[in-house]
């Protein structure tokens, strides 16, 4: 199974903003990327054409992985989502 | 609103439901701050839990009335590689009764229902309080502000149990801001549904009894480890991998853990099981050296907020220490509030009772554990040496056999060598 298919498994309630906002020009210059593949739910992607680094945040898991493989500090904001926002784990 | 109380613990996990518990059961007034719709919405681990001794204490016949999966009587280290495997397999009668060593558990179930033993001491447990800022008057800690929400909640006293990022400790100025990936790993899992009678025909047990079974050679060339742990009926299958080493090996974690899930071995066990949730968290892995300041003017610091997890190969713990690092900072909150004084120096006490305790005396035992385990060769090499080491001593082949020690031989020259594997033997002697 591919990320996608297997985020279907996970509930999220999905805020209206996000808590995760990256620094387009530090991504822009970073030879690494390591958030693109580290990420356990995929939500890094780097597009060429636009040379841009999309978060999705609505299928984050919360779980931390970015902001420690990401040295360059990257983020303009890494919070959590609001109370009551985020993944919700049902029975894991 | 504003709101006053005599402690607040931030984060309503193991660690700060257990500091709740023990305060609120010597009468202080306590809030329990969660940042999900309930506690255990937002946690998640490979799925042991070690004996809870110093819960046992508050919740006697703690086996019985906690939502546990199943006790661990049968643990499991596999040795693997693309088309083999190494199972050393502890089967025990001591395990098989109460107190039990471990259970199985899930996080939502377990967490909700330790929660709400703080509640019924006495505890306020607020729930989708997700905190923002520290208040802090001239140095001392007085209290937290929670986002989205207008009034603060003020305390002389806050427990950080917020977990292995706790933002709450860095802005309290208790850690520094930034985390070292060689430190930390990340956990991956899937829980897999599977009828009861089908976990008891697979991994051979009967009535509650549970299999703890982690694997070594599964990460695809990352340091790191798998685990399957069964539930009531459901069985949970993990991967934790360093994130340094995933960093660099450019693999994603999701793909590690289908690969692993796929391995013939493994897909055989978790055959007709139907995925149910996909988890991730990251894991402190640095140990000792990692743990934090843990007392400041007005606050304590417990569980993976505090790096305490004991991670040595051999041991993968980190509730059991959560736990009891709570109850220890409650016992610190608890003698403040008898002197009235909040100061650092006063609640230095926490970090002497932790000195007496397991936390850090196992912690400070390990030290050299997670620099041991950062030796490519444990993941990538030995499964394959053990693997075929096994094989040459089992082999028919209608030729004049070795010696055991002639084949143990051949298969370190053939895999590792004999000065790595010496040398990885003495470093594996000093640090365990």
């Amino acid at each position: 199974m591919n990320v996608e298919e297997i985020l279907d498994y996970t509930s999220f309630t999905i805020d209206r903003e996000p808590h995760i906002i990256v620094d387009q020009t530090v991504c822009a210059a970073c030879t690494d990327r390591a958030c693109t593949t580290a990420c356990p739910a995929g939500c890094y992607n780097w597009s060429r054409s636009d040379e841009r680094l999309s978060f999705v945040y609505d299928a984050c898991l919360e779980c931390g992985t970015c902001y420690i493989v990401c040295e360059n500090k990257a983020f303009i904001r890494w919070r959590y989502p609001r109370g009551g926002f985020g993944v919700s784990y049902r029975m894991t | 609103m504003t709101q006053y109380f005599q402690a607040i613990v931030v984060g309503a996990g193991p660690a700060g439901s257990s500091a709740a518990l023990a305060m609120a059961r010597a009468g202080l007034d306590v809030a329990l701050l969660e940042r999900g719709n309930f506690p255990g919405e937002k946690n998640m681990f490979g799925g042991l839990l070690h004996r809870m001794s110093s819960l046992e204490a508050y919740i006697p016949d703690f086996w019985a009335k906690a939502p546990v999966e199943r006790h661990v009587n049968q643990k499991n280290l596999t040795f693997m590689t693309a088309d083999s495997t190494v199972n050393v397999q502890l089967e025990s009668g001591n395990f098989d009764q109460a107190p039990y060593n471990g259970y199985t558990v899930l996080r939502p179930k377990f967490d909700k229902w330790l929660a709400a033993q703080a509640v019924e001491a006495g505890a306020t447990l607020i729930t989708r309080a997700m905190v923002d800022e520290v208040i802090m008057e001239q140095g001392q800690i007085k209290g937290v502000s929670v986002l989205g929400r207008t009034g603060k909640l003020y305390a002389p006293l806050v427990i950080a149990a917020d977990g292995v990022l706790s933002f709450v400790a860095a802005k309290a100025g208790l850690r520094s801001g930034t985390f070292k990936p060689d430190q930390m790993a990340v956990g991956v899992k899937a829980l897999y549904d599977l009828p009861k009678q089908v976990i008891d025909d697979r991994f051979g047990l009967t009535r509650d009894q549970g299999c703890a079974n982690e694997f070594v050679g599964c990460t695809g060339g990352v340091r790191g480890g798998g685990c399957l742990y069964t539930n009531y009926d459901s069985v949970s299958l993990g991967l934790v991998v360093h994130i340094g080493s995933l960093k660099k090996g450019k693999k994603t974690p999701c793909d590690l853990l289908n690969a692993f899930a796929d391995h013939p071995h493994l897909s055989k066990k978790l055959k007709g099981g139907r995925l149910m949730e996909y988890s991730a968290h990251v894991i402190p892995e640095g140990g000792y050296d990692m743990v934090p300041q843990l007392a400041g003017n007005g606050m304590l610091v417990a569980g993976d907020a505090a790096a305490f997890c004991n991670v040595t190969g051999m041991h993968l713990e980190g509730v059991n220490f959560a736990s009891h690092s709570g109850i220890l900072a409650a016992k610190a909150a608890i003698s403040a509030h008898k002197d009235q004084d909040f100061s650092e120096q006063k609640l230095h006490g926490y970090i002497k009772l932790l000195d007496n305790s397991f936390v850090l005396q196992d912690l400070k035992k390990f030290k050299h554990a997670p620099k041991m385990l950062h030796n490519d060769r444990i993941f990538n090499e030995y499964p394959d040496l053990a693997c075929r080491l096994m094989e040459s001593v089992y082999r028919i082949d209608g030729k004049p056999k070795k010696g055991v020690g002639r084949l143990a031989l051949d298969a370190v020259k053939k895999t590792t060598g004999v000065k790595n594997i010496a040398r990885d033997i003495f470093t594996a002697w000093r640090a365990l």
